[in-house]
């Protein structure tokens, strides 16, 4: 290995031998480094049937986090603070739960959010996580802009993911 | 009288018109054919500009007597919009500079800030960090390697290095979490820690890059068709480099050593042993072999860094200034006001002014930050090397033929992201 880390020199037009000006030596030689290439598995994956594997880490669109029925945010408006891309809308109002605030209206623009995760990483109350939804299509500008009731996951669903945050976080 | 449809009108006016275009004597003529220059337009969407460039070429013949690049296809203001961002704020702009090495920008730009800050990191994020910025700059310069051969004809190299990169960006993307805008580092350290499957890949990638590399260079460096065409071709001289304000791999195939990394060294560069490759004759040829040769280097010192990885914690004990830690903020009061004022407020530097650079994958890339003591920077410069790079354009092209200016710009490396800002 230590042999390909040598200083390779330059070599300009007159350093070149006579067989490497005539060209077609090279030709035949350049071509058996290529053809050794045909038989080595294929490193392209066809990607709308085969998918890839997403690693733990991953960064998709965010979602909020739902726990007995209802989402855990408490709207205190810290990730729309954070958003560098101006995605999230909170309005807060009050509720009689133990929680005291809830996100009468909790919006992420899909077309703004650069999927940063920064909002993940601000949120108090681990409410906000990122998924690993990465296929966002829409066909009008209001379609993009998530609600609630689009963003709620279940928890039981995004378990990985609040692992992987506890550990590495 | 009939009221007259939209419809005759635009016929008779039509007919007007090709009337006066009939009666009119449209022929051109030269006395002398050869005596006229002609002006090219090259860009913005030319492949071959790399991005967003345009090229205003004045051209006798086939051979170029002048020439005047025109930036800033790309500019969204990202130096104005730092003064609307608190520091925090701020990072995944970074990412979107210079797009080839989202990495080493995130690292730039901390370092910069921390700077200001005066934090001191523990020694393993350090480690981390060089460790991702060389890694950055073999995926920089694997595509240029690409796509300088692809501009001239070989795409095979292009297609190979594109492998390599991708593998690169598969690291990348179990490291931070995405492959391109990856937004890795924070104010006193690190997002996520590198954990031991991701440092098993980097070291998977250490060991088999070297021979792709080499299989790279076995096709282009005795290819006749590939020297012939950067042989001397845009050489220009070590006075007029500095004159210019060339730096990185630009300067140094000039046969100048100066390299950040070695002139003011950063992070851990003055605990690894490696070597800062030159070339003497400036031209296309050159540049190429010193990039070859710096990945070398940057396999070397990734070989020692990746060896010597002390754990550790990442982030530096800063209550003011880092983001405490999740696990803290659920429970304790102290930290989640912490994290509340931090976000609101942002990080609050002493007033004054730094400028801290590092040795980017195209030369040096720095920050130049002015605070007021308030959570945003008063003003902030972004040093790109990019945007130097590419005003010794109009020197180099000059007197060389039409097909060597693709040649020229892909030897330079511009990234538009980075040069319009
Ligand atoms: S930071 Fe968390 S708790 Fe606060 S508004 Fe956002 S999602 Fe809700
Ligand atoms: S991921 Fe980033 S851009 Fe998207 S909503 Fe969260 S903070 Fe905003």
């Amino acid at each position: 290995m230590n042999k390909f880390l040598e200083k390779s020199e330059i070599k300009r037009l007159k350093d070149l031998t006579f067989w490497q000006k005539l060209f077609i030596p090279e030709i035949f030689k350049a071509l058996k480094i290529t053809v050794k290439q045909i038989f080595k598995p294929s490193f392209t994956i066809q990607y709308p049937e085969v998918k890839f594997q997403k690693p733990e880490s991953f960064r998709g669109s965010p979602i909020l986090v739902e726990e007995n029925g209802v989402e855990r945010c408490v709207a205190c408006g810290l990730c729309s603070r954070v958003c560098p891309a101006l995605a999230i809308d909170v309005q807060a109002a009050e509720t009689t739960l133990e929680k005291e605030r809830y996100p009468e209206k909790f919006e992420i623009n899909m077309l703004r959010c650069i999927f940063c995760g920064f909002c993940e990483e601000v949120c108090p109350e681990e409410a906000i996580i990122m998924s690993s939804d990465y296929e966002l299509s829409f066909t009008n500008y209001n379609d993009a802009i998530y609600g609630k009731e689009k963003l709620l996951v279940p928890i039981e669903k995004v378990k990985e993911r609040l692992e992987f945050l506890r550990k590495n976080r | 009288m009939p009221a007259t449809s939209t419809l005759d009108y635009r016929k008779i006016r039509q007919e007007k018109i090709i009337k006066t275009l009939v009666n009119k004597d449209l022929s051109i003529q030269f006395e002398d054919h050869l005596e006229n220059e002609m002006i090219l337009n090259m860009g913005p969407q030319h492949p071959a500009t790399h991005g967003v460039l345009r090229l205003l070429l004045k051209l006798d013949g086939e051979s170029v007597m002048q020439c005047v690049p025109e930036l800033g296809y790309l500019h969204r203001g990202y130096e104005k919009l730092a003064e609307n961002c608190s520091y925090h704020e701020f990072i995944p702009h970074t990412d979107r500079l210079d797009y080839l090495s989202p990495l080493m920008n995130n690292t730039a730009y901390v370092l910069a800030v921390e700077k200001l800050l005066g934090i001191d990191v523990p020694r393993r994020t350090k480690f981390i960090r060089t460790i991702i910025s060389e890694l950055a700059r073999i995926s920089s310069h694997c595509l240029f390697v690409g796509s300088m051969g692809m501009d001239i004809g070989a795409v095979t190299v292009f297609l190979w290095t594109f492998r390599e990169r991708e593998k690169l960006y598969d690291i990348f993307e179990n490291l931070t979490g995405a492959r391109f805008t990856t937004s890795y580092t924070r104010i006193g350290g690190l997002s996520q820690d590198l954990n031991p499957e991701v440092l098993q890949m980097m070291k998977d990638f250490v060991e088999q890059f070297p021979e792709k590399l080499n299989d790279c260079e076995k096709l282009l460096n005795s290819n006749r068709i590939f020297v012939e065409r950067t042989d001397g071709v845009g050489a220009i001289s070590p006075e007029d480099a500095i004159s210019i304000g060339m730096t990185g791999p630009n300067l140094r195939a000039t046969g100048i050593e100066h390299d950040m990394r070695r002139v003011e060294p950063y992070l851990l560069y003055n605990e690894f042993d490696f070597d800062i490759p030159t070339f003497t004759g400036g031209d296309c040829l050159a540049r190429y072999y010193v990039r070859i040769n710096e990945m070398k280097q940057s396999i070397k010192i990734l070989q020692q860094a990746l060896e010597k990885i002390p754990e550790g914690p990442i982030h530096a004990f800063e209550p003011k200034k880092v983001l405490p830690r999740k696990e803290r903020v659920y429970t304790k009061m102290e930290e989640l006001i912490q994290d509340f004022m931090l976000i609101n407020y942002g990080t609050e530097p002493p007033v004054g002014e730094i400028y801290h650079a590092i040795e980017g994958s195209k030369g040096e890339l720095g920050f130049y930050i002015q605070s007021k003591g308030e959570g945003q920077p008063w003003r902030m410069k972004i040093r790109s090397p990019s945007f130097c790079n590419l005003q010794s354009l109009p020197k180099l092209v000059q007197n060389s033929m039409i097909s060597d200016v693709v040649a020229i710009i892909g030897s330079i490396d511009p990234i538009m992201g980075e040069a319009d800002k």
